[in-house]
């Protein structure tokens, strides 16, 4: 939050009513920085020639290696996805085709179906990282090993944690089931049944990001402005309503952040199903489409019709995102 | 066209880098000296050295040097097609049986038959069921030109735990004469019990992996996946319905295997390590395991359908020479040699993770009783006579066979009729066929 709040007599202090949500993009500078920016407008003919030859080749790198590394794969995509190629020689142009077989790839929908769902565990996981956060934000003993403890999925390899958790779904002998066992329930054979399969691995997502997500939350958390919180509780807001009306507001920024990594993370999901469930699960119940797009690409050698679906999803991605941006930009809490 | 398939290649190779996410790195594959072979292989670090010391004698023999790359066996198949894709095909590298059409007809293996014709090793003592895997003619695999060799053959064969049969009483197989599927269940029952009374089954007749070993049981009853030249899926005959009931029933009905749960907490080859299964398969390379069990074990014939012929499958990996290959002879000399030179078939053999790759040392090593186990003659009779080809080794992508396994799961816990699952995917799988076979007339017509 960039705006500058009044700091005051608490009767002076603006009441949570001056959190506006606004239709319209807001400037995000300064006041200090628009000065310091009309004193020093920025110009080509402020640079000199050497400064100018510098500063191009510092940037050369990443501009060189986003060229070639992802503008003309991404290029060639775009013409490989309309022909007939399978990665061993020269792709045949084939027009359509690739877009009119993933129309009736009963496959194809399928993973694409089962990564959408997989992805209800981004708002359980938000959901409570950030009743993690909260109860992290307090002060308690071993508040900092809880802290390091949530973490540590987040920095574990993928591989480690989808072997482990191969083992906790277990349906004999895992871990999951043995605590349903305590309370009465005989659990199900998690990775081996259609119908489980896609929440056991909705269970193992959202404990692998549980911690990055608490940390941002902890973070944001710690910088809602007290004075804002003061203000609602000697108007007499109740803790729920300074929970409502104040900190969750305050947090839109990394909920935003967070559904947006999340929502392109769970598009891509690929590891955990190939080590999971190498077959794509039990009756194709767990291939997500990046799964399906490497098993043409490479097992099935229809590298034409994989980057056709990834084209596909590069821009269901993109469509997802920019509704999202769209959606953030209506809902933009500043303070005013 | 050089240049333009180098730049198709090299953007492919990045695109589908990208696409995939398969960020694992080619390395140097191909070497920049064309006096140095490059050979890529997989394997474990067990496999890497035997291979090392087998090829330290060709190096030390012919002078000629050798630059091993090896991978795990996860990363193998992506690694080498984004080599191929980049251009940077290895001279030799392991070939699947069921990618010599594809890389045959897209002109990335060389033909090897001219340098068969010259060579002075025993080449014609190879298994010809190990050769014939590696021929095809720009039809159908198993005649034509060779385009590999094969590092190994990999006879399926079926085994017992010998000391189970002792301890409960059961009346061990023939070596030679094949049970009957009623006389292979009346022994899986008697396996099947509880050894230490505490209530719950802890030993099973058999455990069976439906992907590995239904082959087994549709062959043996006259049946088969397609027909004889690999255009029409043929799964739906009463004759394939009948083994996969058969087989779906060991479970559901009989209750001689471990049930989905039991298998899902501890799988059939974790039990038959254990000894808690009577019967189950003892390929060649996993003998180096099996011999140090608690318990012995042996060889017997796949239990016999309809035909009253066992049947079984014949696997193998192949070593092929790049088409791209600035040494195609001294690469092609050194498939031959690990294949079937005898100072290098003693030290690949010696380990005891493949039969030998030539029928001379094979009658030597089947004689050997200080080698477990004492019936490997059933290892030579299956190459021999009665192995098949793994049915996706002779069709073009092996997805029409995936998707028969993709949904089978319904029908293995007995909630799906057999013979109605088989008549909805019969069309399914001819579709991938079919699919498979435009996709080689298409290569064929882009590669002519």
């Amino acid at each position: 939050m960039s705006a500058t709040t009044p700091v005051g007599p608490a009767a002076n202090t603006p009441p949570p009513a001056a959190l506006v949500r606004s239709g319209r993009r807001h400037a995000r500078v300064s006041a200090g920085t628009r000065a310091s920016g009309a004193s020093r407008p920025p110009g080509r003919g402020r640079l000199t020639r050497p400064e100018r030859i510098w500063g191009r080749i510092f940037i050369a790198p990443p501009v060189l290696g986003f060229a070639l590394f992802a503008l003309a794969p991404l290029l060639f995509s775009c013409y490989a996805a309309f022909t007939h190629w399978n990665g061993l020689s020269s792709p045949v142009f084939s027009g359509l085709t690739n877009f009119r077989t993933m129309a009736g790839d009963p496959q194809f929908w399928q993973s694409l179906w089962n990564t959408l769902f997989l992805m209800i565990g981004i708002p359980i996981g938000l959901a409570i990282s950030l009743a993690l956060a909260i109860a992290l934000n307090r002060r308690m003993p071993g508040r900092a090993a809880f802290r390091v403890i949530y973490y540590l999925p987040g920095v574990s390899s993928v591989a480690a944690i989808s072997i482990l958790w191969q083992w906790a779904l277990n349906g004999d002998f895992g871990l999951v089931n043995e605590l349903l066992r305590m309370v009465g329930i005989d659990g199900p054979n998690w990775l081996a049944e259609k119908t489980w399969v896609k929440p056991a691995l909705i269970l193992m997502g959202v404990w692998k990001g549980l911690g990055f997500s608490t940390l941002l939350y902890l973070a944001a958390l710690q910088s809602v402005p007290r004075n804002l919180l003061e203000a609602a509780m000697l108007d007499g807001a109740g803790a729920w309503r300074r929970f409502r009306h104040v900190t969750l507001p305050m947090l839109s920024p990394v909920t935003f952040f967070l559904v947006v990594t999340g929502i392109i993370g769970g598009a891509q999901m690929f590891a955990e199903i190939n080590i999971m469930t190498p077959t794509g699960g039990p009756e194709f119940g767990s291939a997500t489409i990046v799964w399906y797009i490497w098993q043409q690409g490479f097992q099935n050698l229809k590298l034409g019709y994989a980057t056709a679906m990834s084209l596909v999803l590069g821009a269901l991605i993109f469509l997802v995102t920019a509704f999202q941006f769209y959606l953030n930009s209506r809902n933009v809490f500043t303070v005013e | 066209m050089r240049r333009r398939r180098f730049l198709t290649g090299a953007l492919g190779a990045a695109a589908a880098a990208t696409t995939a996410g398969a960020a694992s790195g080619c390395g140097n594959l191909h070497s920049s000296d064309p006096d140095v072979l490059t050979f890529m292989f997989r394997g474990s670090t067990e496999e890497r050295d035997v291979f090392a010391r087998a090829v330290d004698v060709f190096i030390r023999r012919t002078g000629i040097q050798v630059n091993l790359i090896s991978t795990s066996v996860d990363q193998y198949a992506t690694k080498l097609q984004t080599a191929i894709l980049g251009n940077s095909t290895p001279d030799l590298f392991y070939l699947e049986p069921t990618r010599t059409m594809a890389y045959v007809t897209n002109g990335v293996l060389a033909d090897l038959s001219q340098y068969v014709d010259e060579t002075d090793l025993p080449v014609d003592d190879i298994w010809q069921a190990g050769l014939d895997l590696y021929r095809f003619d720009g039809e159908s695999i198993g005649t034509g030109p060779l385009y590999a060799m094969p590092k190994d053959v990999g006879p399926f064969s079926f085994g017992y735990n010998k000391t189970l049969f002792e301890e409960m009483d059961v009346e061990p197989p023939d070596p030679d004469e094949p049970l009957s599927w009623d006389e292979f269940l009346d022994r899986c029952k008697a396996l099947t019990g509880d050894r230490d009374g505490d209530g719950t089954t802890d030993s099973w007749g058999n455990s069976v992996n439906i992907t590995a070993e239904l082959h087994s049981y549709v062959w043996s009853n006259g049946a088969d996946w397609v027909d004889e030249d690999a255009r029409t899926v043929t799964v739906d005959t009463p004759e394939f319905a009948e083994a996969l009931q058969y087989v779906v029933d060991l479970r559901e009905k009989h209750k001689v295997t471990p049930s989905i749960n039991e298998s899902e907490g501890l799988d059939g080859y974790q039990r038959w390590l254990r000894g808690q299964i009577g019967f189950f398969p003892v390929a060649p390379w996993d003998l180096t395991l099996y011999r140090t069990l608690d318990f012995d074990f042996d060889l017997c014939p796949y239990p016999t359908g309809r035909t009253g012929t066992s049947a079984t499958n014949v696997g193998s990996l192949g070593i092929g020479v790049s088409a791209n290959s600035r040494r195609p002879d001294r690469a092609a000399e050194l498939a031959m040699f690990l294949s079937c030179d005898p100072e290098a078939q003693e030290i690949i053999v010696g380990q005891g993770q493949t039969i030998p790759n030539t029928r001379t040392r094979a009658k030597e090593w089947v004689k050997d009783t200080s080698i477990e186990p004492q019936n490997k003659q059933e290892y030579v009779d299956i190459v021999e006579d009665y192995g098949h080809f793994v049915p996706t080794s002779r069709t073009y992508t092996p997805e029409w066979l995936d998707t028969f396994f993709t949904n089978i799961q319904p029908v293995l816990e007995g909630r799906q009729d057999v013979g109605e699952y088989l008549k909805a995917t019969q069309p399914v799988m001819q579709g991938f066929l079919d699919q498979g076979y435009d996709q080689l007339r298409i290569d064929q017509e882009a590669n002519s």
